[in-house]
């Protein structure tokens, strides 16, 4: 018996001595990880993805302004990656300032992934020899460049907001922080960009990663909206003063930044701004430039100077664009992002160089004419001599696409309003109508949706633009004009962009006053940056959402559609404090149940 | 009968070798031979036949004939035994002057009832200190047609509720939850099947089960201490243990199926347009409206004659059908005093209500026990099965995970779709104008989308037991539980036709690169148990059990998962099948470890004292060194005190037995944490540079140091009393179960919670408290057998402690799910706007408090008065949680004459209440593709319908709130099976050589009251689920050789 037990004794240790030690199997042991320069670039290639999703669909934010609808998200719940930043944020017009505590969080979580690779690396570079110290230089100026990044949305959207500047590692150190003065913040995102710019190379090591101009274009950026807040002043947050000389100031210094990024560094507008070709209405065979720099062709052209970068098939890392913007027709994408009708108003004739007579929207069911009728919004003549960005852009009734099924072509889509994968003869060839349920205006865009095959609705390989040359050409004009009016140099960069579109440069009475000269800007921004998430953030710095929709109390305005329905209006008899709760965003109130000196701004208090 | 006990060494059985013992000597005395004959008779003078008549300590015997007779030759001095399976055992000593023994045979109440298995054991249930439920699967439950061992559950046992929330084949097991919800992590029991923990309870084959016990409180459960805390269900199945002869056993049961509930989808698009008309009426001018008079009445005049272009299809008529459930068992079982064996083969096939939702399993099984020495035993169990599983979406008709977006797509299933056209062999897709493109066709997802799914278990358990001195015995176990489960898709390209225009529509339900996808999940999990009992009898009154474990547990899984677009025919579904241009691939591999020691010391005084203890410690791999360990121990006390002489002198008339027992102690769980969760690592996070994929690793953990077990302490006091002869006996258990540490993900600032995973932490605590009763009557009346018993569960749970910030309406999410939590209430309590109805009038509306309502909308009640409506008029309500009933309760009752026996088991439950929303009766459905119902039709409030049941269609958003006026009293009462069986007598069957054949038709889910207008007031879980549950009519027939 003793035998038999010292067996059981011998047996059961001789079973499992480590029994209780699993180790997991696809994750990697952190005393494995920072032991050689190679971790550094690998923990900023994670810093670098985690900060991508929270600017890669900022084109939901134009849904926030005039001239696109954004009608809901294809963002994935509980999934970064695939847009859980936006998700659950309401891109209308108005209404929209309680529901972004989503996009709050994962901005601190880009926070919180930079700090890591900042705080390892500096730790990395004070045992390291001089050789390797400037790449890992590099990588902390990369670090830094995302870090202020990260916060410049906070401060744009909240105001005053928590710094962290370091690792956290336990829910305490962050239970009880404050908000920081932006002006504090604002600071800090300086010293991140100026870092930045000072140790990263004129010119990225490999395409996808930051380089110096996009540190400088990004701190010009953040020097002009500085300055539009001073300037225009910033009442929804409290402690923050009107300073018409601190504008001024900040204006100068953007000019300066935006000035050195424009001539420094050789780079220029895709294909040198050249309009390219374009074919005839209702065909699109040939497309203007414009429209090829939104797609993965133009990927790494020099006028991109700061890109999230994306993969196609099989990378698990695709945009959504086409998902987002093109139909059913294409991959059976959803048409989440339309364009509103009134957008088509706003692309000038090549002719006069200014706008063209309104388009009268008529409805065919009612009117026979309404495909015929001069101006009539169905009348594919009444878009005839446009801006070449209007095609890039847009499609109207007629206008072709390429569409596609199980990654391959299956020829030309003709879009017809309301007409959803209908049969249509067009010059004796029948075609199966493009399919959506997702617009009601009339329009869809063309602009972001690639007209080749290959690639599913979700593995789009586009490098999606933060910062790109015509935007400081813009916000170069912009701050010039504000500092000392209308500049022959700035008046120049508008022209080049205006080329773009193949129209004349801007007659005398666009740019002979300050007002004019801003208005001439503000009509380009709408138009050469419709859908990458600009608009409404220049309608609050501007302050100029009375200026579009009209004052509180006011009818508001009817968005409508080309048949004439009315689907949608804003601001009607809407409060004064519903036009405050639109210029400054919510703090996130769960945040503040648990964090009691955690301040409310004062709309939402 | 000595046999059988020195078999069961491995589970001691003190009490009855002590009785044996004591019968057993008087053995020795040899003397001279006689014939003894007699009659042998039951409690009402009724022949008994095939009553085994035997010499005590030898083999020789016989058995009475027809008329009860028997005869045999033995000495005086000797005893014989008479035995029976339905009857108590009798003997008589046989006297020198006395050749004629005629003896009366008891019925015996409960065959198999007097010794309940438990943790690593048997136990007398009268000496019994914990509270146990047992289920013996007899002929009566196999007959019946059920699906699976967990839903044939349903009202058998008090404390357990076996909720099915689905008629799915394949996915019909029911949830079982012991006393209420234990933890809002996994509150599952743990299923022991032959000691081997872990098994799924599902693909136990019913009629291999000889026994089931239900381990409700902490003193029976504690010996598998951490993950005991929901409770155990132990499952022995059946041996050749003490088989008189070998037996031969067919059973068969054959079943028809259909819905005990569906929807009434309304067939006539027409219709189902002019209801678009009118719910776009409330917003919209005719000239903008998306539907057109013409199309409308177009489809009304085609739709009669034309019903390829113009179809009002059923679709609950085309995508259903009546079910099928069979079930084929054949077993063969016997043994000699070497050894002993049962051997069984099953085949169980089903057919789901849903057209290619189908299920089979095989099941095998080998019991087989060996006597090496006559102190030592060995034995095995070895089961396997296989099934194969086809289905369409996860619960059938709907998926609810987000990605699969067909999930919740019935609802755009509109009767203006052709199915299928067999002439062209086309799918239909939308025609009428100003359709939407998407409407859904389910039959072609049915059809050509389809899920398949086989898996393989193999079970094999072995023990070598030895007993080197009297009441010592040692012994080792050893079981390996192995599975692989291989699932494809290869769905069929199809695309959208308009048979209208004769040509495709844009919608493309499968490409013609359609993928294939394979996905292997294989593992295994071992168990290693060093045992030690003792037994010994002290001065006759004191009985000692001891018994000590050492156990080790282990799991290895893993995945493997690939697809490939572009197959090379429709007709290949493995990945080599496909060409490489586009595929993707996935893999993992996790293990875990237990460590566990286990002592239990049984004492038991005088019969009539007894005491209990226990404890378990359990090591996991889960979490961080120094707080691996978790200690559950408990203890119990019994007093049987009908024993007690001053007690029985006045009780004995009537009170037969009694017992009071009390039991506390404390057991574990870890089920909430996940393998790997609490190791600091590091994980991927990529990026593009340069056209390629960079690696990015990022650390998207902070663990809690000191994160450890959940623990739930649990009071048990139980009642158990037998009356007249135990032909009553009633069962009354309260306990109170408190979890303490209860495991959530913490709550991180938002300032962290984007880059980092909430860490876990033993944050809450919560109350079950909880009273059971068992109420049985058993008696004969003439040729009449009958009985009822009456069991029923009475539960709240309440959360009493979350150590984080709860603000008002607070949930906490668990599977994307968000459930209400605060503090003293129901987990999941219900928290509600009240209504006043629909308002009538433009009076009515400005008479309540503005909420944006007109004639025809819901009206809200303020509840706090301050004259708005927004989160702050919801009401809480204490005592009622929105995802179970507080009470269950079951009446069992048979009556068995001649033969025939007829049984009924009516079930129900209270206590409950949830809203009655899901897509399918919205009335704000969207302005195009929508499936109407008949209740759109009906019911809608209207100027011409003001008594409508619903609010008008179209109007405020408000009114597909949850509001009280879609909540609806979840209280059932049902009649879950009725059988009547007929036995064909044993003369008839000799001729044919068979010993036994029972034929019975039985019937399930026959009838329900219930005032919950949705499918099935029994379905937990998503509203949406369309899947009912099946009412059943079955025929079983069951042969014995």
């Amino acid at each position: 018996m003793i035998s038999f037990l010292a067996g059981l004794t011998i047996l059961s240790a001789s079973c499992r001595k480590d029994l209780l030690k699993q180790d997991a199997t696809t994750e990697l042991d952190p005393n494995a990880f920072w032991l050689s320069e190679a971790d550094a670039t690998t923990a900023l290639m994670g810093a670098y993805a985690a900060t991508r999703p929270c600017f890669d669909r900022d084109y939901y934010f134009d849904g926030q302004a005039e001239y696109v609808r954004a009608r809901g998200t294809s963002t994935t719940s509980g999934n970064l990656r695939l847009g859980d930043a936006y998700n659950g944020g309401n891109y209308n017009p108005s209404g929209y300032g309680s529901s972004f505590d989503k996009m709050y969080r994962y901005l601190y979580g880009a926070v919180n992934r930079a700090n890591y690779v900042i705080d390892n690396t500096r730790k990395m570079l004070e045992s390291t020899n001089p050789t390797s110290s400037s790449n890992l230089e590099t990588v902390i100026g990369e670090a830094r460049l995302l870090r202020g990044l990260a916060y410049f949305r906070l401060i744009s959207m909240w105001g005053d907001v928590p710094y962290l500047g370091h690792t956290v590692f336990n829910n305490s150190e962050v239970a009880d922080l404050a908000r920081i003065p932006i002006a504090q913040v604002k600071d800090s995102i300086m010293d991140d960009f100026t870092y930045a710019f000072e140790k990263l190379p004129v010119k990225a090591s490999l395409p996808g990663r930051a380089s110096k101009p996009a540190a400088l274009a990004l701190r010009g950026k953040l020097q002009l909206y500085w300055a539009s807040w001073k300037k225009n002043g910033w009442p929804e947050l409290e402690g923050f003063t009107q300073n018409v000389s601190e504008a001024t100031a900040a204006y100068t210094a953007a000019a300066a930044d935006f000035k050195k990024v424009i001539n420094d560094y050789s780079l220029t507008l895709y294909l040198n701004g050249d309009p390219g070709k374009i074919d005839s209405l209702g065909r699109a065979d040939t497309l203007p430039n414009y429209y090829h720099l939104f797609t993965p062709k133009a990927n790494g052209n020099s006028e991109m100077i700061m890109v999230f970068t994306h993969g196609g098939t099989g990378t698990d890392q695709g945009e959504e664009l086409m998902r987002d913007f093109a139909g059913r027709s294409h991959e059976g994408s959803q048409c989440w992002v339309s364009p509103r009708y009134e957008l088509a108003d706003r692309y000038q004739l090549l002719t006069t160089g200014d706008f063209a007579p309104k388009l009268i929207p008529m409805n065919p069911t009612t009117n026979a004419n309404a495909r015929k009728a001069l101006n009539s919004a169905l009348n594919p003549a009444s878009y005839a001599n446009r801006d070449y960005r209007m095609k890039a852009t847009i499609q109207w009734d007629y206008e072709m696409s390429i569409g596609m099924a199980s990654l391959r072509s299956t020829g030309y889509v003709p879009f017809v309003y309301q007409k959803w994968a209908g049969k249509d003869t067009i010059n004796g060839i029948e075609y199966i109508t493009y399919n959506t349920d997702g617009t009601n205006s009339g329009y869809v865009f063309r602009k972001f949706v690639r007209n080749y095959a290959g690639q599913g609705r979700s593995d789009g390989d586009f490098a999606w633009p933060v910062v790109r040359l015509a935007d400081v050409y813009l916000m170069y004009a912009e701050a010039t004009n504000e500092v000392s009016g209308p500049q022959q140099d700035a008046i120049d960069l508008v022209n080049k962009i205006r080329r773009r579109g193949n129209l004349p440069p801007l007659q005398i009475d666009k740019k002979d006053t300050k007002d004019h000269f801003f208005a001439a800007i503000e009509q380009e921004r709408i138009v050469e940056l419709v859908a990458e998430g600009q608009r409404s953030f220049d309608l609050r710095r501007w302050r100029a959402i009375e200026r579009v929709w009209g004052p509180p109390g006011s009818p508001g305005l009817f968005r409508i559609d080309t048949w004439g329905a009315q689907p949608s209006r804003y601001y009607q008899n809407t409060s004064d404090r519903e036009y405050q709760q639109n210029y400054i965003f919510r703090i996130p109130p769960g945040e503040r149940d648990k964090n009691p000196k955690l301040t409310q701004n004062i709309p939402w208090r | 009968m000595l046999q059988t006990c020195s078999l069961r060494i491995r589970v001691p059985l003190f009490a009855a070798k002590l009785l044996l013992a004591i019968l057993i000597f008087p053995l020795c005395a040899l003397a001279q031979q006689k014939t003894i004959s007699g009659t042998v008779r039951d409690e009402t003078g009724a022949p008994v036949s095939g009553v085994s008549v035997t010499i005590q300590g030898t083999t020789n015997g016989t058995q009475t004939d027809e008329k009860g007779h028997y005869s045999i030759s033995a000495g005086v001095g000797s005893t014989l035994l008479f035995s029976s399976v339905n009857h108590d055992a009798s003997t008589a000593s046989i006297v020198a002057d006395q050749s004629e023994y005629n003896i009366s045979l008891k019925q015996r109440v409960s065959a198999l009832s007097d010794i309940v298995v438990v943790g690593y054991g048997r136990q007398k249930k009268v000496n019994l200190v914990g509270a146990v439920g047992t289920v013996n699967v007899d002929e009566k439950i196999t007959s019946r047609a059920i699906s699976n061992v967990s839903s044939g559950l349903s009202g058998l046992v008090p404390g357990l509720a076996a909720t099915q929330s689905s008629g799915m084949a394949g996915r019909n097991g029911a949830t079982l939850l012991i006393r209420g919800l234990g933890t809002v992590n996994n509150s599952n029991p743990l299923i022991v099947v032959d000691g081997m923990p872990d098994v799924d309870i599902n693909r136990v084959n019913l009629n291999d089960i000889e026994t089931i016990s239900v381990l409700k409180d902490a003193t029976s459960a504690s010996v598998y201490g951490s993950r005991a805390a929901n409770g155990v269900i132990l499952i022995t199945t059946k041996s050749g243990k003490g088989a008189q002869k070998t037996a031969l056993n067919f059973s068969s049961v054959t079943a028809i199926e259909v819905p005990t509930k569906a929807f009434a989808f309304m067939p006539d698009y027409s219709r189902a347009l002019t209801l678009q008309q009118r719910r776009a009426a409330t917003n919209t001018l005719p000239s903008n409206q998306t539907f057109r008079n013409g199309t409308i009445d177009q489809w009304m005049a085609l739709g009669m004659i034309d019903p390829l272009r113009y179809p009002n299809t059923d679709w609950w008529d085309i995508i259903m059908r009546d079910g099928v459930f069979q079930n084929y068992n054949l077993s063969a079982s016997g043994g000699n005093e070497k050894s002993n064996f049962f051997a069984s083969v099953g085949l169980k096939n089903e057919e789901g209500l849903q057209i290619n939702n189908d299920y089979k399993q095989y099941n095998a099984r080998f019991n087989f026990d060996y006597k090496v020495r006559s102190n030592m035993n060995t034995g095995i169990k070895f089961t396997g099965n296989w099934s194969n599983f086809t289905y369409a979406l996860e619960e059938g008709f709907t998926d609810p995970a987000p990605t699969n977006t067909a999930g919740f797509d019935m609802q755009y299933a509109i009767a203006g779709i052709t199915p299928y056209d067999p002439v062209s062999g086309k799918f239909g897709g939308v025609m009428a104008y100003g359709e939407d493109p998407q409407a859904y066709n389910p039959y072609t997802v049915y059809v050509n989308a389809l899920t398949r799914q086989n898996r393989q278990e193999a079970t094999g358990t072995m023990y070598w037991d030895w007993t080197p001195v009297k009441g010592l015995t040692a012994g080792v176990d050893y079981g390996l539980n192995y599975f692989n489960q291989f699932q494809w898709n290869a769905n069929t390209p199809n695309q959208a036709y308009n048979f209208q225009t004769a040509s495709f529509g844009s919608r493309v339900y499968v490409g013609p690169n359609a993928a294939v996808s394979n996905i292997t999940l294989t593992g295994y999990k071992t168990m290693l148990n060093g045992r030690i009992n003792y037994h010994t009898l002290i001065k006759g009154n004191h009985d000692i059990s001891a018994l000590a474990v050492y156990s080790e547990e282990y799991w290895y899984e893993r995945a493997q998962g690939s697809s490939r677009n572009d197959r090379l025919n429709p007709a290949l579904h493995d990945i080599d099948a496909a060409l490489t241009s586009v595929q993707s691939t996935s893999g993992s591999s996790s293990t875990e470890g237990l460590r566990s020691y286990i002592g239990r010391l049984n004492y038991t005084a005088f019969n009539k004292y007894l005491f209990e203890a226990n404890f378990r410690v359990d090591g996991s791999s889960k979490f961080l060194p120094g707080h691996q360990y978790g200690f559950f121990p408990s203890v119990a006390l019994g007093w049987r005190f009908t024993e007690e002489p001053f007690i029985n002198g006045f009780t004995n008339k009537f009170l037969t037995n009694g017992k009071l027992r009390v039991s506390y102690g404390s057991l574990g769980n870890n089920s909430g944490v996940g393998r790997f969760e609490q190791q600091p690592t590091l994980s991927g996070n990529h990026y593009m540079i340069d056209n390629n994929i960079a690696i990015g690793i990022v650390n998207r953990k902070i663990i809690n140091p000191d994160y450890s077990w959940e623990t739930t302490t649990v009071f048990n006091a139980g009642l158990e009393l037998g009356f007249l002869n135990n032909r009553l006996t009633t069962e009354i258990d309260f306990y109170d179960r408190l979890t303490t540490g209860m495991s959530r993900p913490s709550d991180l600032s938002l300032l962290i919670s984007g880059a980092y995973n909430a860490p876990r932490a033993n944050i809450g605590q919560m109350r079950n408290r909880g009273i059971e009763g068992n109420f049985s009557w058993k008696d004969r009346a003439g040729a009449f057998n009958y009985g009822v018993s009456l069991n029923a569960s009475y539960n709240t749970t309440k959360l009493e402690k979350w150590n984080e910030f709860l603000a008002r309406g607070a949930t906490t999410t668990i599977n994307n799910i968000a459930y209400n939590v605060f503090l003293g209430m129901p987990y999941n309590y219900l928290y509600t706007y009240e209504d006043i109805g629909i308002a009538q009038t433009w009076a009515d509306v400005y008479n309540a408090a503005p909420q944006g309502a007109q004639p025809g909308d819901i009206l809200r009640k303020d509840l706090n008065g301050d004259g708005r409506i927004d989160d702050n008029d919801r009401r809480a309500y204490t005592g009622i949680s929105r995802d179970r009933p507080s009470t269950y309760f079951a009446l069992n009752s048979f009556v068995a004459w001649k033969g025939i026996d007829l049984a009924v088991l009516l079930q129900g439950a209270a206590g409950r209440k949830d809203y009655w929303l899901n897509a399918f009766n919205n009335v704000n459905f969207g302005s195009q593709r929508y499936a109407s119902t008949w209740n759109h039709w009906n019911s809608p409030w209207s100027l011409d319908n003001r008594e409508g049941l619903w609010p008008r269609l179209g109007g405020s958003g408000n009114n597909t709130a949850q509001t009280s006026f879609w909540l609806d009293d979840m209280s059932f009462l049902r009649l879950k099976n009725i059988q009547l069986g007929y036995t064909i007598p044993k003369s008839l069957l000799r001729r044919i050589h068979a010993t036994t054949l029972r034929i019975a038709g039985s019937a399930e889910n026959l009838a329900t009251i219930s005032s919950f207008r949705g499918l099935d007031p029994e379905k937990a879980g998503n509203n949406n689920n369309l899947y009912p549950i099946n009412k059943s009519y079955s025929l079983s027939i069951q042969l014995g050789f």
